[in-house]
């Protein structure tokens, strides 16, 4: 897998490389800058790039807007963004092109190193990688007249993990149930949220579109 | 429409003849009490009246409080007084209790009158008015209403009594709702409280610093969450970082774990290091240890340009003027060096009464401008915060003074 690092902290630039490195994985170029990042994706068309929200020159989230620009150059390029604090707007900007080969990350999950390389693998195959935090505090913000309310809460921890991007197995797994269950749970969901088993879209996809709108 | 007006006078006289009524109420509960204060008075002159004294204030505080109620009723609100000082000696020298007593006196007595004249003035104008209808049933030689000198020969000086009635019926009118603030005036002046004059200038100067100083609050927490964000978390992130890659070369290559873990204890000294600096910013401890005159030595022996300092403050101010000076100084001389091309600074503190005064003085080219982000506005904005001064001279080819004065809060 070959990859592109933007951030502008020597040391985590440092850190995340030699991390990835040392996994046998290809750093083909690092960044500091929003300009440098996008050459760098432009020239040596990486696999996935890796994204500091903050860079500079205000230090504020002037990685998101470089992370929509190189997606909105290279519609293939999976995109995994890093972030200090959860900010639901930034998911909600990165989200407007759609949630396939994208994720946002808190910084801190790239100390849980199988997980952080696992989401890493999700995004480059074309998944989708949302932080917990992030949606939790997107469902915190779903209205209350939303169909998504009448789901139970069992159904609510299933469709947030789906959302984070998990399948099926990983999702029986983190909620100690079994597979059935989750299949279970996921028809519910499906009917709760009026999705047809005839309609031509995903459904799985489409109900956690839905849900990552609804907060929007 | 004149009607209209008509009945507003009419309405008005009625409510200045209420209030003319109420006056003459407390004022002749003043005028006893003056009569009281002039009997211990005397009293005191053979020495038995101090001893009533504490009581007389208590009564004098009874009447003037019951005048601020009047007046609070009927106009702007009169603020109630602090309570009476324990000692007779501190109550005879409080500001309040003296203008209540003052207020006594001209209550009790111009009061009294004019309150009576106000409501003499109706009474008359009925009298009067009525006169020609029953001036044949009392003796001629007794004269007219208050007027007793004229006597009334008949129908004729009947009438003439009857204009002066209508006279006086006008001016009740006309003059009465003046009467009632003439009266009220002694107590809207002398029974509220002292300085109240300049106490609305007041708090409109407390609005503005309190923003300024939330402004400057605000400023200083986005620096603080700079340093921390970009500095210590991005340094606890990258220890992370490097401690999963350790955890993760140990099965694979321990001596890759070992370098992996001699960047990470790296990592961990920076995030000390930025965090230290970071505490700093917020409050020096040097002020703790060493005190203003310490800490400003400190920052004149780091300063490229050759400082003097000058510190003659005794005793201690409140520990956040002293931050604030401190963080001035530091700014300033950050300016001399890096844009005065100065080759001599001095820092001059010195404290007069409560008021801490700074000035720093190079001999640079001068020329420094609030205007183009030199850190000045934001200095500024510190000093407003504690409600001080601060006035910078930099005439092109200078020198550059600056001269700050803040309040020492202790």
């Amino acid at each position: 897998m070959r990859i592109v690092i933007a951030e502008d902290d020597a040391l985590l630039r440092e850190g995340l490389a030699l991390l990835l490195r040392a996994e046998g994985l290809s750093v083909v170029a690092t960044a500091e800058t929003p300009g440098e990042f996008l050459t760098a994706v432009e020239t040596f068309r990486p696999d996935v790039a890796i994204v500091d929200v903050r860079m500079p020159p205000t230090h504020t989230d002037e990685g998101i807007a470089a992370a929509v620009e190189a997606r909105r150059r290279l519609p293939d390029l999976a995109v995994l963004v890093l972030s200090a604090y959860v900010e639901p707007a930034f998911a909600t900007d990165l989200l407007t092109q759609g949630s396939a080969k994208l994720g946002y990350l808190l910084k801190e999950r790239v100390g849980r190193v199988e997980q952080f390389l696992d989401a890493l693998h999700r995004v480059a195959g074309g998944g989708t990688a949302m932080d917990p935090e992030v949606i939790g505090q997107l469902f915190a913000r779903t209205r209350p007249d939303s169909s998504l309310s009448r789901l139970s809460p069992r159904e609510r921890d299933v469709l947030a993990l789906m959302a984070e991007g998990l399948g099926n197995t990983a999702i029986a797994e983190k909620l100690v149930i079994t597979e059935g269950a989750v299949h279970k749970h996921i028809r519910s969901i499906f009917a709760k949220l009026g999705l047809a088993p005839d309609d031509r879209a995903d459904r799985r996809v489409t109900a956690v579109l839905r849900f990552l709108e609804s907060a929007r | 429409m004149a009607k209209g007006r008509l009945d507003g006078r009419l309405r008005a006289g009625v409510e200045g003849l209420r209030h003319i009524a109420g006056g003459l109420g407390t004022s002749v509960l003043a005028m006893a009490a003056l009569v009281v204060m002039l009997a211990v008075a005397a009293a005191c002159l053979v020495g038995i009246g101090l001893l009533v004294v504490p009581g007389l204030l208590r009564v004098v505080r009874s009447v003037a409080d019951q005048e601020r109620t009047r007046l609070t009723r009927w106009g702007p609100a009169v603020i109630g007084p602090p309570p009476l000082p324990a000692t007779t000696r501190e109550a005879l020298r409080d500001i309040t209790v003296r203008r209540e007593l003052a207020w006594i006196v001209v209550h009790g007595t111009v009061g009294f009158l004019l309150g009576l004249a106000g409501i003499s003035l109706p009474v008359y104008a009925v009298e009067d008015v009525t006169f020609p209808l029953w001036f044949r049933a009392i003796d001629p030689s007794l004269g007219a209403p208050g007027i007793f000198w004229w006597r009334i020969d008949g129908l004729a000086d009947a009438l003439g009594v009857l204009l002066i009635g209508l006279v006086c019926a006008v001016l009740t009118v006309v003059a009465g709702p003046g009467i009632a603030r003439l009266q009220a005036l002694p107590g809207r002046r002398l029974l509220v409280p002292a300085g109240d004059v300049d106490l609305s200038l007041r708090v409109a100067e407390l609005t503005a610093t309190r923003a300024a100083a939330l402004d400057a609050h605000a400023l200083e927490l986005r620096r603080i969450e700079r340093s921390l964000h970009d500095g210590t978390q991005n340094r606890l992130v990258a220890l992370n970082v490097l401690v999963g890659a350790a955890r993760r070369a140990l099965d694979r290559n321990p001596e890759a774990a070992a370098e992996i873990l001699d960047r990470a204890q790296d990592a961990t000294e920076l995030a000390l290091a930025e965090l230290r600096a970071v505490v700093r910013g917020i409050l020096p401890p040097v002020l703790d240890d060493r005190g203003l005159a310490g800490a400003l030595d400190g920052l004149a022996a780091a300063c490229a340009v050759p400082c003097r300092i000058d510190v003659d403050v005794p005793g201690r101010c409140a520990i956040s003027v002293e931050a604030t000076v401190y963080f001035l100084v530091a700014e300033a001389l950050t300016n001399v060096v890096k844009h005065s091309q100065a080759t001599f600074v001095e820092v001059l503190v010195r404290r007069t009464g409560d008021r801490l005064s700074v000035r720093i003085a190079d001999d640079g080219h001068g020329g420094a401008d609030e205007a183009d982000g030199s850190g000045l506005a934001g200095m500024r904005r510190r000093v407003e915060a504690y409600d001080g001064r601060l006035v910078l001279t930099s005439p092109p080819g200078g020198p550059t003074t600056m001269d700050v004065e803040l309040p020492c809060g202790s």
